[in-house]
Formats: structure tokens, C-alpha cells, sequence
């Protein structure tokens, strides 16, 4: 393989540099927990662990937002509870704004070449600090039993009789707010005012009779749904189609306006003391032949460049979409994170 | 200067721990508290009241409210439940006695979760009490009872109630009977001798299970966003999302604090009233 060599350079030159650890060389990698993080650890870092020799101690994260309190509180106390973790664009922000992230070495990574444009985030100087892991979609799900015809537009949410049996998130920023602005109100143009996402949360507001479960937790979703006792709602593409491989009733549905999509990094702790492992880490997981492993055993859409990957067409349309995307307006969600969030959760409590 | 005895010594010992472990967390979230939010990271070291302003110029009054009726009213059931329940198993044979305790010291290992999970599957549609129901034809259209408000109570009085049953049976179990019986000789009816005779003998013991409950209730996190809908969801459930979720940890502090205020306001209240009551 062509990045063998260099591979093979950089990981002597760590093996030698921390000479007496040599042979006990692990980093600890942190991913959303679940079904998410055991598939990562069982199929996914084995083969990073036999190219390098350095073993992985995959842990399980929680939410992001929870994540991002225990880093920087771990910060504070100048600890890193992992070598790597895998962020949402909204933890990457905020953390990088306060200086959590190490800066890395863009030379270790090669592989960011092949991944698409906008995926290695670099600082103002040009400073490398975060690496584009994967990109997940969250679209409109059913279940075939309680609703055997598959939606086609958002707008069916608001059309459709769901017999009180709708699931959503409570969380503000689940993509929701940014389907409705665009689907009734032309575009995300109306979110740059608090006027305008104030029309947006009533918008949302008039599905309040048909909504069963405001869920906080994904689990509880995900289980009403498979089982019928929800008809639908919004969820992640990637565990709907994993379920109805597995043969359950449950359809995931990209709206003519796009399913809501989502980006996740790989960013390393200021204070891990395995930057060039994580480096090492960061440059296998962005090869064209492991993204197409993570889009097949995850079923999350991969970073890397289309035509680098050897994924049929089939397999390809079944992680994403070729068609339109809908993008969360983080800057507005972080900007206005002092009002909306109580915002929203006001509308869902009353 | 007088000279530390042992005594002195040994007295510190759960003043040290009070202070590690109660006021010493305590005191650094009031201080928090005071901090000014950064929007994009974590706090900035200020003294600012905003924290506190925030409180009475949103919904988060509403909430409080509510927490506070839901925690009562929880507290209430579960100790109109237990008391009749403990009062019934101390007149059993001492075989039964023993075997409800036990099944009271198990129900207590139990964790929130599993006992949430529990109810969540025992309440919804596709599997549980509304399916029995429509089976047996009691139920036209059986509709999953979770998450609701009754929901969430029934969590609370599952959390409660043995902790409430085994605080009364020591007391219960060792109580003078002869006053019953001497009250049932004298021609009171069964119902009037609980009534008139037992309730005031326990007035200081339910008041204070009511409170323990009350505060109880107060903290539970689970229950009620397991089995509640949002507008059910306490302060607790708030304060985890501003603290955890959206990484506000003086506005978390801040409401935790007013939280803290009204319970021991709460509290004082029922206490001084109670004393009251028995000086006159």
C-alpha cells in the first residue's frame, strides 16, 4: 500500500521515541455509544490495531452536549478522557472556541486528500484541529404497519393524521426547525431573526396534538417506533435502515427537501499526550477503503471523495442521497443559545 | 484557653464530613452561581445576578410550580398508600410480616430505571394493560397511558413506597394495641378507631414521611422523563439540561440554589407548623 512506508517511518519513529512503552502502546478513542461504538471497536479499529500495533481502548460517549461539559471540565483539570473523540460540528465550535482541541500535524494525515472539501478544518493560521470522520442523515421515519405510505415531503407531518402518534426530539437543534423554515417558509432566511424563528417554533407548535413522544432519549424512539406504538417520526437514517435489514417494520424516508444532515469530526483533547498515535488514527480512518467499510457496517454516509471509494451504487444511495440536503444552522443555533433552546422547550412544555 | 478533649475531637469528625462532602459542594455552586455564562465555552468568574433574573422572567417559574404540586401530590398518594398497607401487615403473623418485608427491602434494590422501563413497557399499546384491555374487550381503542402525568405518579409511587412503609414499621410494629382494643371495646366502630385513634398517634410520623417524599420527589430524575410528557418534567429535568446539556452551569447552579431555597421554605413552613400545633 502506498502510505505503508511513511506509515512504517512515522509509527518506528514513535516506537523509538517512547522507547520503554513501546510495546504497550494504546490509545483510548471515544464514539456515541451503543450499537455505534461496539460495531466501530468490533469491526472497524481491529484492523487499525494490525497495520500499527498500537491497540485501541474504544470507550462510549454520551450526548454531545453532555460530552462536551465532561471534556472541558476534564480540561480544567488539564486530563484528556480520551486520545480522540468523534464531535458534532456544534461540540467542534464551541470546543475550538475555547481551546480544547490539540492542534495536528496535517503532514501525518495524507489521507485528508481524499476526503470531500471542507472535511480538514484548519484555524485562521492554518493550524490543522479537526478531521471530518463521517456524515450521518436524519430523515422522516415510519412504521409501515401504522402508516404503510411512506411520506414524501415534510409538509406531511403537518398534513397528514398521525393519530397522536408522532415522535420527535425535544432538542431545538435536531434539524426540525430548519425542515420547517424551509418547507413553509422558503428557506433558512426567516432563522436570522428572532421574529422569524419565533414563526418557525409555532409552526412546529401546531404538531403538538398529533405528537405522542418528545423524545430526550434516542432508545425510547427507537423502540416505540419499531413497535408500533409510534407511527413516526424524525430519527437517524443509518439505525432505521440497520432495523429494517433486521427485518422490522420501519421505513426511512428522504423528504423532496432533503433529509437533515449531519457532520461528525475526529478532534484530539488538548491535553492527550498520543497526538502522532492520534494522527496515525485519524489518517486510517480517513482511507477511501474504511470509509467504505463504515458506510457498509454503520450504514452513516461517507467524507471520503465518491469515486476514491470502490461502494456500488446501491450500497452508496443506501447511506444517503443524491438528492437535496438540509444543513442545521449551527452559528445561528450557537449564537441565539442563550434564548432558544428555552425557547423551544417552552412551546414543547405547554 | 481551654484545652480540645477527645470528646472535642470526635465531635469534629461529622462536622469534617458535613463540610467535604455537603458544604463544601454546596458552597462552590453558590459561587457559581454569581459566574457569567459564555455563551460559546463554559463561565467566566464574575458576580452577576442575571442567573438568578433569569429565573423570574421565564418559564422557568411555571415549572418550579409545578415541580413542587407534582412532588406534594406524589408524596401525599404515596403515604396514603403505604400507611394502610404497613398498618395491615404488622396485625399479620409474624410468617407474613417477614415475607412483605422482604418483598418491600427487594422492591428498594431496584433501580429507577428498571422500575421506569417496567412501567414504560406495562403502559404502552402494543404490550401491557391497554392490550389486555382491548383483548378482553374493556377497551374499544387501547391507547398507550405513557407518557402522562397519571404515568408519572405511578413511577413516583412505585419509587416511594416501600421507603415510605418500611419508616412506619418499626413504630408499627411495636405499638401499644390496647389502646385499639380498649377503644373497640367501648362500642368504635373498626374505620372510626383508625380515624380517631391511630391517625393522631402517627401525626408527627406521616408528616414526616410526607416531607422525606416531598423532597424526594423533588430530585427524581428519571420517572418523569421516562414516563412524563414535557409538561411534566420537573426542575430536575431543567436543571440537567441547562447544567449538562447546553453546558450553562451557573444558570444550572443558580436554579438548583432557588430549588434548595424553596424546599427548605417548604419544609421550615410544615415543621413550625406542626410544633405549633402541639405547644397549643
Amino acid at each position: 500500500m502506498s502510505y505503508s512506508i511513511k506509515h512504517i517511518a512515522l509509527a518506528a519513529g514513535i516506537a523509538v521515541g517512547t522507547s520503554g512503552a513501546a510495546f504497550a502502546q494504546e490509545i483510548t478513542v471515544s464514539a456515541w455509544g451503543g450499537f455505534f461504538e461496539e460495531t466501530l471497536k468490533d469491526v472497524i479499529y481491529p484492523g487499525f490495531t494490525e497495520e500499527t500495533g498500537i491497540s485501541v481502548r474504544s470507550i462510549a460517549q454520551p450526548a454531545d452536549q453532555a460530552w462536551l461539559t465532561q471534556l472541558t471540565n476534564a480540561a480544567r483539570a488539564n486530563t484528556a478522557p480520551a486520545d480522540l473523540s468523534l464531535v458534532a460540528d456544534e461540540v467542534l465550535i464551541r470546543g475550538q472556541a475555547i481551546g480544547l482541541w490539540a492542534t495536528l500535524d496535517g503532514d501525518n494525515i495524507p489521507n485528508t486528500e481524499t476526503l470531500v472539501d471542507g472535511f480538514a478544518k484548519a484555524d485562521d493560521e492554518g493550524n490543522l484541529y479537526a478531521v471530518g470522520a463521517l456524515s450521518w442523515y436524519t430523515t422522516f421515519v415510519t412504521n409501515t404497519d401504522s402508516s404503510p405510505d411512506a411520506p414524501t415531503t415534510w409538509a406531511d407531518l403537518w398534513t397528514r393524521d398521525w393519530d397522536g402518534k408522532l415522535g420527535l426530539t425535544s432538542n431545538a437543534n435536531s434539524g426540525l426547525m430548519e425542515a420547517t423554515a424551509l418547507t413553509f417558509f422558503g428557506g433558512y432566511e426567516i432563522m436570522e431573526t428572532r421574529e422569524g424563528l419565533e414563526q418557525v417554533i409555532a409552526k412546529i407548535a401546531e404538531l403538538k396534538p398529533q405528537v405522542q413522544l418528545w423524545y430526550r432519549d434516542e432508545g425510547q424512539f427507537q423502540q416505540s417506533l419499531e413497535s408500533g406504538e409510534l407511527a413516526g417520526g424524525l430519527y437517524y437514517h443509518d439505525v432505521t435502515m440497520l432495523s429494517a435489514m433486521d427485518g422490522l417494520p420501519v421505513v426511512s424516508t428522504f423528504p423532496t427537501e432533503g433529509g437533515i444532515l449531519g457532520d461528525a469530526y475526529w478532534i484530539v483533547p488538548r491535553d492527550s499526550e498520543m497526538v502522532a498515535e492520534a494522527e496515525l488514527f485519524i489518517n486510517y480512518m480517513s482511507r477511501p477503503d474504511v470509509q467504505a467499510e463504515m458506510a457498509r457496517n454503520l450504514g452513516i454516509a461517507p467524507v471520503a471523495q465518491r469515486d476514491t471509494m470502490d461502494l456500488s451504487d446501491e450500497e452508496f444511495d443506501s447511506v444517503g442521497t443524491s438528492g437535496n440536503v438540509i444543513r442545521t444552522q449551527t452559528e445561528i443555533h450557537l449564537r441565539e443559545s442563550d434564548w432558544l433552546p428555552d425557547a423551544y422547550l417552552e412551546m414543547i412544555s405547554q | 484557653m481551654r484545652h480540645f478533649k477527645p470528646a472535642h475531637l470526635i465531635g469534629m469528625y461529622p462536622l469534617g464530613m458535613m463540610c467535604l462532602f455537603f458544604l463544601g459542594p454546596l458552597a462552590f455552586m453558590i459561587v457559581v452561581s454569581f459566574y457569567e455564562r459564555d455563551p460559546l465555552g463554559f463561565y467566566n468568574v464574575a458576580f452577576v445576578w442575571d442567573n438568578y433574573a433569569k429565573f423570574f422572567s421565564s418559564f422557568y417559574y411555571t415549572i418550579s410550580m409545578r415541580s413542587i404540586w407534582s412532588s406534594a401530590l406524589g408524596a401525599v398518594l404515596v403515604v396514603l398508600l403505604a400507611f394502610p398497607a404497613m398498618f395491615i401487615i404488622t396485625d399479620m403473623v409474624r410468617r407474613w410480616q417477614l415475607f412483605w418485608i422482604i418483598l418491600l427491602l427487594s422492591l428498594m434494590c431496584l433501580s429507577e430505571v428498571i422500575l421506569g422501563f417496567a412501567w414504560l413497557i406495562l403502559l404502552s399499546e402494543s404490550s401491557g394493560i391497554p392490550k389486555f384491555l382491548g383483548w378482553v374487550g374493556l377497551w374499544d381503542d387501547p391507547r398507550s397511558l405513557s407518557p402522562s402525568f397519571a404515568a408519572m405518579l405511578i413511577g413516583f409511587i412505585t419509587l416511594g413506597f416501600s421507603l415510605v412503609a418500611l419508616m412506619f414499621y418499626p413504630q408499627m410494629a411495636q405499638r401499644d394495641r390496647s389502646i385499639e382494643e380498649a377503644a373497640r371495646t367501648l362500642g368504635t366502630s373498626p374505620a372510626r378507631v383508625f380515624i380517631k385513634v391511630v391517625l393522631p398517634n402517627y401525626r408527627t410520623a406521616i408528616i414526616g414521611a410526607v416531607v422525606t417524599m416531598f423532597v424526594y420527589f423533588l430530585g427524581v430524575f428519571v420517572m418523569p422523563t421516562m414516563l412524563g410528557r414535557p409538561q411534566d418534567w420537573n426542575m430536575t429535568v431543567i436543571i440537567t439540561d441547562k447544567a449538562v446539556g447546553d453546558a450553562n452551569m451557573p444558570l444550572g447552579a443558580a436554579l438548583s440554589v432557588i430549588m434548595l431555597l424553596f424546599t427548605l421554605v417548604i419544609i421550615g413552613a410544615l415543621m413550625f407548623g406542626t410544633r405549633k400545633e402541639r405547644q397549643s
